[in-house]
């Protein structure tokens, strides 16, 4: 018993030693941070004028503001929509698409397979500047290559960030982000054994049968991880749409992360956007708990 | 393999909180820093009282590192600031001039700058819009400059006009070099296109919309009519070129006689009224989501695509150097009429300022270093290339500066100007502006919904004892 005590502290000490690195990390680069702004979300403090001499202790009234302004349901609904367009529909569905077609393709030895895995996977390693400014010469309305090619056709420009804003925004971010979701599930198709489904065809198995039967439990668990982990970095996104539309038209594609920005470092209150960032990370909070229960108790 | 799957999952939550906490440090400038170095300002030592002004070498030598620091994007100020430093070095052997061009919009200048002082590591000069005294000076990161400008012999240059602009609670906080103002400015060509004279002049405010709808029945390719700044992406100018003077046009106000804001008016629906007919066709929408949208309206009206602007009278600066005979043949300026009559009146500034950091460790140095950018002969040559009515009076001698008539116009509409109030809350009111008027040019509200939003924009950013309406 001792022993065996003695034993899995020796253990533990080892595990301890291995993860203090990583916590002392978190504790300075995520916990502190999180804490300061948590602590910032209660008082006025502000870059600029009286309140950045004077910060003062304001209780609970930045979350009354912020519950009470007009703007953040429409920030909220906005970022919604900007997460199911983007991360579930967008990056979700169409890397899985994607992940199937090219799989099938390359047990196949179809070449072009290559191809498009490469094209697909360019998108995602250009940092999100980059994608971003990519589709600004995409969209721009005076120089954009959409509306040069409108033009070669004789027909009249459009404006594509005023008139579709969001959809514009989902579709970069849709874009960037499917290599992502692609890769994961195209990993996790390769680990499937290729006799499988040639048993399952010799069973006389159609395409959506073998894909359902024998697929699909395999791809559960990792799409549930891949579902969590894309949610909560688009609900994040930032770069993408400040250089697309910065949150524009009036308010149309400002996201919550872009109005904690927006209020932080624009309009210089930094107490205000902290409260908002902190709501932020309270509704990530939330997803996650929500997330991991359900997927536990499926378990 | 769940089990598996569960610690990836934690793990990988673990991943995405740590990337989600870069939001909340980005939210979070540095905590430590708030003390402030040196206490109280030490008073100026060096040149004895009632001096000769700005080249006396002072009694007490002036040594040590003078950290200068200044967004350009247009390149025209380096070679002055240059000139300056490398007179400062001559002047005192001991001193060294280290400079900090920071070639960014003037927006994202202040912001960076901010974060500086914030955490105490601020340059010891640095060059931002005086209108931003008001909120500097509450926040206690500008040095006062009563006992600098009080020995300064030149000081009697800056008619009280100018100094007036950059007195708040009854200090001098900065040195500016040019006054802003701004323009109407109209394209004779697409006007005459349009069949409107080329002396055009509207007859009130609705004349610029009505020569703006001749422009765009007029067809002609690639001509826009007019652009009207809204929104957040249109910075200041969405205030201080759009939505101010229309309101001044309309016979509003920004403030009552008490100091209290005023959002809904009858002059606030009639200036959500012109902007929504501005918005019906004839300013682009484009301006609601490009980034610096102002780059391409200046681009467009100095090459003849854009009809109608008002601008600041800096931005002539730019055509005439790009093209001066076209210029001059083809771009008119014009004060901006009012609700009733034609062209009367603009708005002014004390545009772009030279400040002291209060935590600088280096004053009297960071003082002679403005002295030696402020002398007549660099105001009169800066203000030529980039062209603004001189903020002292004998700069207007220089001959670079007299040979232009443009900047003797410019300086004689200075005298038509009406200025914003300094108040430090006009940041804020800027916002309340933007949101306001995105809402009436995205087409989402009408004008009277529009202008009493804007009441409660600015009740949101200011408190409830701060703002009014009429």
């Amino acid at each position: 018993m001792a022993v065996g005590a003695r034993r899995s502290l020796g253990r533990n000490r080892l595990y301890l030693a291995g993860l203090s690195p990583a916590a002392f990390l978190l504790a300075l680069f995520f916990v502190g941070p999180a804490l300061w702004a948590l602590g910032s979300s209660f008082t006025n403090r502000a870059l600029v004028g009286l309140d950045a001499a004077n910060p003062r202790f304001v209780g609970l009234d930045n979350y009354a503001h912020l519950f009470s302004d007009p703007d953040f349901g429409r920030v909220i609904l906005n970022s919604v929509i900007f997460v199911i367009g983007s991360a579930i529909i967008g990056q979700f569905v169409l890397g899985l698409l994607l992940a199937l077609l090219l799989d099938h393709a390359q047990r196949r030895g179809f070449l072009a397979a290559n191809f498009v895995y490469g094209a697909v996977l360019l998108a995602w390693v250009n940092p999100t500047i980059i994608a971003g400014f990519l589709w600004v010469a995409m969209f721009d309305f005076y120089n954009g290559s959409l509306n040069a090619g409108l033009g070669v056709i004789g027909a009249p420009p459009v404006n594509w960030l005023g008139q579709g804003p969001m959809l514009a925004v989902i579709i970069a971010n849709t874009w960037r982000g499917t290599a992502f979701t692609m890769l994961i599930f195209l990993g996790a198709l390769r680990t499937i054994p290729s006799d499988i489904y040639e048993a399952a065809r010799v069973d006389g198995a159609s395409a959506v049968r073998r894909f359902w039967d024998h697929t699909l439990p395999i791809l559960r668990p990792i799409a549930a991880l891949t579902l969590l982990s894309i949610t909560m970095s688009t609900f994040g996104t930032f770069i993408l749409i400040q250089t697309l539309t910065n949150g524009g038209p009036a308010y149309q594609t400002e996201v919550i992360a872009l109005y904690a920005f927006h209020e932080a470092f624009q309009n210089h209150a930094v107490g205000y956007g902290s409260t908002i960032s902190v709501v932020m990370l309270a509704l990530n909070l939330a997803f996650a708990i929500v997330f991991l229960r359900w997927s536990r108790a499926r378990a | 393999m769940d089990d598996v799957v569960r610690q990836i999952l934690s793990r990988r939550r673990f991943l995405q909180l740590t990337a989600l906490s870069a939001v909340a440090a980005a939210c979070s400038p540095s905590a430590v820093g708030t003390a402030i170095p040196g206490g109280p300002s030490s008073a100026p030592g060096g040149s004895a009282p009632g001096g000769s002004g700005g080249t006396a070498p002072s009694t007490t030598a002036i040594t040590g590192t003078v950290n200068v620091s200044y967004p350009d994007e247009a390149g025209l100020k380096p070679k002055y600031v240059e000139q300056a430093a490398a007179a400062l070095k001559t002047q005192y052997s001991g001193v060294d001039v280290k400079i900090d061009l920071q070639k960014i919009g003037d927006d994202d200048y202040y912001t960076k700058l901010l974060l500086a002082l914030d955490s105490g590591t601020g340059p010891d000069v640095f060059h931002v819009g005086g209108s931003s005294i008001g909120e500097l000076a509450d926040a206690s990161y500008i040095e006062p400059l009563d006992d600098y400008v009080s020995q300064w012999a030149d000081w009697s240059q800056y008619p009280d006009s100018v100094r007036s602009g950059v007195t708040y609670k009854g200090s001098v906080w900065a040195i500016p070099y040019g006054l802003d103002m701004r323009w109407l400015y109209y394209r004779k060509d697409d006007l005459q296109k349009a069949g409107l004279p080329a002396d055009w002049q509207p007859a009130n405010v609705q004349g610029i919309l009505d020569a703006a709808t001749a422009v765009k029945n007029a067809k002609e390719a690639n001509v826009l009519p007019y652009a009207l700044y809204a929104g957040p992406a249109g910075s200041s100018g969405t205030a201080d070129h759009a939505f101010v003077p229309l309101l001044w046009a309309y016979g509003g106000e920004l403030q009552d006689s008490s100091g209290k804001w005023i959002g809904d008016s009858p002059a606030t629906k009639k200036v959500m009224a012109y902007y929504q007919k501005a918005y019906d066709g004839l300013s682009p929408k484009e301006i609601l989501t490009s980034t610096k949208p102002w780059t391409a309206m200046r681009e467009k009206l100095g090459n003849g695509q854009l009809a109608l602007l008002f601008e600041g009278g800096w931005v002539y600066g730019g055509w005439f150097s790009a093209d001066k005979a076209g210029t001059e043949q083809n771009v008119g300026y014009l004060l901006h009429p009012t609700e009733t009559g034609g062209p009367s009146f603009t708005i002014g500034g004390p545009g772009t300022c030279w400040y002291i950091s209060s935590r600088s460790a280096n004053k009297q140095g960071a003082w002679e270093f403005i002295k030696a950018m402020n002398t007549a002969d660099i105001v009169g040559k800066l203000n030529a290339e980039d062209p603004h009515p001189v903020a002292r009076k004998d700069a207007a001698d220089v001959a670079e500066y007299k040979a232009s008539k443009y900047n003797l116009d410019a300086t004689a509409a200075l005298e038509k100007a009406k200025f914003v109030p300094p108040d430090p809350g006009y940041s804020k009111v800027i916002e309340s502006i933007q949101k306001a008027t995105a809402r009436i040019a995205a087409g989402e509200l009408g004008p009277d919904d529009a202008a009493k939003r804007y009441t409660d924009d600015l009740t949101q950013a200011l408190g409830a004892d701060k703002v009014t309406s009429l």
